[in-house]
């Protein structure tokens, strides 16, 4: 397979780990504060499970990036921008997911607090990534 | 826990890095370059309009019999919009590619090579 189906493989998996990301951050969140626990609880469920989904989908999405660029991690000016903020992203979630993994004490019950502003600082870089991602075939 | 996070966060950032180390070592194979290793901080080449336009001299004397005259390429490559870095475009000036473009090494000195990336960089 040629860069160019590489790089439309790319498109086609980062999409999925972005949505599960925000999600679930935003989910953890809304169930952090939601009064009714049996709600709370779903909240924080679904946001465990989109964590999980979306760190496994973070793989694919990694492998079809690098194989596009040929084994360039950094790059130059757009590019470089977006792998400053890809990597750290992509340690963030992969730790964030085993944390939420080994941690089966909060899997469908109230996340702590440090959890959510980790989770949060993590859908920061996924949109600043996704950002530069999108100027690197837009904005030129 | 918070250990076992960090290991799991350290072995994707590893695992990537030597994946891209793998895939770097396959294109050096079938490549005629120089390899141009990556580092985290980039100390980007000195620009300005006069280094651009020295390099613009340079680059009508030196290189657009190949590149062609707007560096829009001919029998060499189109110059536009590069995703590579400044230390590889310089790599590429001194020690050019087996086969396919001269070493500017012996022609051109470091400063000549500065003003040619900013040039080649102003076309972005």
């Amino acid at each position: 397979m040629n860069s160019e189906n590489w790089a439309k493989m790319h498109g086609a998996t980062v999409h999925f780990p972005i949505a599960m990301i925000l999600c679930s951050g935003a989910l953890d969140a809304l169930g952090f504060f939601f009064p009714v626990a049996a709600i709370r609880r779903g909240l924080h469920a679904a946001g465990y499970w989109m964590m999980i989904l979306g760190a496994a989908g973070t793989v694919p999405a990694v492998i079809s990036g690098l194989v596009m660029s040929k084994g360039v991690m950094l790059g130059h000016d757009t590019m470089r921008l977006h792998h400053l903020f890809a990597w750290p992203s992509f340690a963030l979630i992969v730790g964030l997911a085993t944390w939420r993994a080994l941690a089966s004490d909060f899997t469908a019950r109230k996340a702590p607090a440090g959890y959510l502003v980790a989770a949060g600082f993590a859908a920061v870089l996924v949109m600043a990534t996704g950002y530069y991602g999108g100027e690197m075939m837009l904005g030129h | 826990m918070f250990f076992l996070a960090g290991l799991a966060a350290g072995i994707a950032l590893a695992s990537a890095y030597g994946f891209s180390l793998g895939l770097r070592f396959i294109e050096s194979k079938h490549s005629r370059q120089q390899p141009t290793p990556e580092v985290w901080f980039e100390t980007p080449t000195p620009s300005s309009l006069t280094l651009v336009s020295q390099g613009r001299a340079l680059f009508l004397s030196s290189c657009a019999h190949c590149h062609g005259a707007d560096a829009t390429g001919d029998e060499g490559p189109d110059l536009h919009n590069v995703w590579v870095s400044d230390r590889y475009i310089s790599n590429i000036i001194t020690n050019g590619i087996k086969h396919e473009m001269p070493s500017f090494k012996k022609k051109l000195g470091h400063d000549e090579i500065v003003r040619l990336t900013a040039y080649v960089r102003s076309l972005e």
